[in-house]
């Protein structure tokens, strides 16, 4: 009854902060946080200022304990009595875990007192440091290959100075990128830990993770869960260690709960070895690294440049474990993005067009075929053997084999395109050709006609000038192909009409 | 989207300026806006090649997707090549297809088409006008890839035989291009091309 009447009164409080600070911003100086304890949720409003012992002096009477028999957990870390809060980096209504030293766990007073370095009792968002976070997959080296020689050696030498730097003064704050549900945008995340098994916070570390797929893959990390349930004890009865589980929250937004959580994008990072980017050569802060070996990077303008490329091409790839995604725009091998929550990088219409993209390969990989109407393009399954095909969509019907309109007997040679309504776009092609004297008819017919089915997959593809020997731009196809037979590249066509 | 390409470009322009090739003046980069959307390349032809003494003349388009697509590339200087159009000066080169990586730039597509005309690619000679003449008469090749460097590319060569053939056909009325292509394409059979001219 009392703890309702001091959670309602509290909860009051804080309305009243609330409307205080919004309006007004008076009181700043106000931090309004929860605390879980084992005897249930406790708001308390506390100056950013005051340390963790101040913490637990003001629990320790409400949930009738001293303050010495008790630890404050944060972020995997039991915090220090004389951290300062606002040190923590803890978020309007964030959570502080409180439990009672348990007699015999002698694990926590270990490493709350055996460790001079006072570091251990921070939270692990405040203790990390960002270099270890920043360096790809192991791989020490830094090439900038942009067939740049001479700016290289420099960017090495830059790279050296900034390490040095580093080491000298104290280590940067790990910087942690996420995607916020609820911002709808790229924000700093802030790194979370929990039971792997309950799910409760009032979990601490044995160790701390040393890079991303720590953070990343489960059970990497082992701990000791402070849920005063026991529930963990007692389900794994000590057959299995307790992991850590990270997870992130996002740092723009007052939290709305426990379940407020964002995507950990890995490949944004701290621009910390000050790497040129591949496609416009500028040095930013935040880049997108690539899983390649090379350390291949981009600004962010780059990376959604680089996707909105790709996707008019449909140079994605549909792979079988991440789904929809890209590789290292330098083609490096074994570079392909596994979170695809990098994507949402694009804006919302490029986002839009991403899923329906991701649908439609999805279609043509289960044997499907794609309208070839302009500006439809809908995902269409239908029996292998049915010829006449109806898009449901605009209601265009065609032929299977040709993706012309549809039609009895066998498919004529395809110069009727003409009439399908691009006329605007084969004029001027027509005339730019003409203005560079290429002048022969060949070419001049086959130029009216600029997109043809690629036989393998029957993608609508563009031909923009040059020679008959087509590449399937579709990632995953690539077939080689003739313009002219529409059947694949051969000997024959290089002789006959390589040039039309 | 379309200034990560102009800016790009304008620090691989400087980037080519400042090159040694330039110093050698073995390539050579000129813009034809101002929006970076469109340069003018230029390549010697290497020595000890057909082409030695030439300068070839390219057209260069930068797509709004640049660096993520290849540049458009054409040769303006008419070439006898196995992979260049004689007629159009379209260029089948991989780098500039699907082989083309964002790492890539216009100095590396320059230097690589410099190597193109140093070694024919595919090896194995095609069936295709200059293709088939490269594996079945290489001298003839060469001779013929060497007057049309003389004719087109200032190159110093000059082969008074062709210009006499040429000529012939000239004086029957004959546009001069066009009995060019006609001789080389008959190994300078002047009874031949003469054949194809006017049947
Ligand atoms: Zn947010
Ligand atoms: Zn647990
Ligand atoms: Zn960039
Ligand atoms: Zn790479
Ligand atoms: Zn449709
Ligand atoms: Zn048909
Ligand atoms: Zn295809
Ligand atoms: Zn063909």
């Amino acid at each position: 009854m009392l703890r309702f009447f001091i959670s309602f009164f509290s909860s009051l409080f804080q309305m009243m902060i609330h409307i205080l600070t919004t309006k007004k911003h008076i009181i700043q100086n106000v931090l309004s946080i929860y605390i879980k304890t084992t005897g249930g949720n406790i708001s308390i409003d506390i100056d950013p200022k005051c340390d963790v012992s101040h913490i637990k002096k003001m629990v320790a009477p409400q949930i009738g304990l001293q303050p010495e028999e008790l630890k404050v957990i944060f972020a995997g870390k039991e915090l220090g009595d004389d951290i300062i809060i606002e040190e923590c980096d803890l978020g309007q209504q964030s959570i502080l875990h409180v439990v009672k030293i348990k007699p015999g766990n002698v694990q926590s007073k270990i490493s709350a007192s055996s460790t001079p370095n006072s570091k251990t009792l921070m939270p692990l968002c405040e203790s990390l440091d960002d270099l270890m976070f920043s360096a790809s997959s192991g791989s020490r080296t830094a090439s900038i290959s942009i067939g740049n020689e001479t700016s290289t050696s420099d960017s090495l030498l830059d790279e050296i100075e900034v390490v040095a730097n580093n080491e000298k003064s104290k280590p940067k704050k790990v910087h942690f990128y996420v995607y916020c549900p609820t911002c709808k945008k790229l924000t700093q995340g802030k790194l979370r830990v929990r039971c792997h098994f309950c799910k409760s916070g009032a979990f601490t570390v044995h160790s701390d993770p040393q890079n991303w797929s720590h953070v990343l893959e489960s059970k990497q990390i082992t701990g000791t869960c402070e849920n005063d349930s026991e529930f963990c004890e007692n389900i794994l009865q000590n057959k299995e260690p307790t992991f850590a589980e990270f997870y992130f929250k996002c740092s723009e937004h007052i939290s709305l709960g426990e379940n407020d959580q964002a995507v950990p994008l890995d490949l944004i990072r701290p621009n910390l070895r000050q790497l040129q980017c591949l496609a416009c050569f500028e040095i930013t802060e935040t880049i997108f690294s690539f899983p390649c070996e090379d350390d291949h990077v981009t600004c962010l303008d780059c990376f959604e440049a680089y996707c909105k490329a790709k996707l008019s091409d449909r140079q994605f790839w549909q792979h079988p474990e991440y789904g929809y995604t890209l590789a290292c725009p330098s083609g490096c091998a074994n570079s392909f993005i596994k979170e695809i929550h990098h994507f949402r990088l694009l804006d919302d219409e490029h986002y839009e067009r991403y899923h329906r993209f991701a649908t439609e390969e999805f279609v043509l990989q289960s044997g499907g075929l794609l309208c070839p109407q302009p500006g439809c393009g809908m995902g269409i399954l239908a029996d292998p053997e049915c010829i006449r095909i109806t898009c449901q969509n605009c209601k265009y019907v065609f032929c299977r084999n040709c993706l012309q309109g549809y039609h009895i007997g066998s498919c004529d040679p395809p110069e009727i395109q003409e009439t399908s309504g691009t006329s605007g776009d084969c004029g001027t092609e027509l005339n730019c050709d003409n203005r560079n004297g290429a002048g022969d008819d060949a070419s001049r017919t086959t130029i009216k006609v600029i997109t043809k089915p690629c036989p393998s997959c029957k993608t609508p593809t563009e031909r923009d000038g040059g020679c008959m020997h087509m590449v399937c731009t579709r990632a995953g196809c690539q077939f080689h192909w003739c313009w002219v037979c529409q059947t694949e590249w051969t000997r024959e066509c290089m002789g006959d009409h390589w040039f039309g | 989207m379309a200034n990560i390409a102009a800016q790009r470009i304008k620090r691989e322009f400087k980037e080519v300026i400042r090159s040694e090739e330039v110093a050698k003046c073995a390539i050579k980069l000129d813009l034809v806006d101002n929006n970076y959307t469109e340069l003018r390349g230029e390549i010697a032809g290497p020595p000890d090649t057909a082409y030695e003494g030439g300068n070839f003349v390219l057209e260069i388009k930068v797509p709004e997707t640049y660096p993520f697509n290849p540049p458009k590339v054409r040769f303006i200087t008419k070439i006898w090549h196995p992979n260049i159009s004689s007629v159009t000066g379209a260029i089948c080169l991989d780098i500039l297809k699907d082989q083309w990586a964002a790492a890539m730039t216009l100095r590396t597509v320059l230097l690589s088409l410099q190597a193109l005309l140093s070694a024919a690619e595919p090896d194995d000679p095609q069936d295709a006008v200059v293709a088939r003449q490269y594996k079945e008469n290489v001298e003839m090749f060469r001779l013929t890839a060497r007057h049309w460097t003389n004719a087109y590319a200032g190159g110093p060569n000059a082969n008074p035989e062709c210009d006499e053939k040429i000529k012939r056909l000239v004086d029957m009325g004959i546009e001069e291009h066009q009995a060019r292509v006609a001789l080389s394409s008959y190994n300078w059979d002047l009874e031949r091309a003469t054949e194809q001219l006017f049947s």
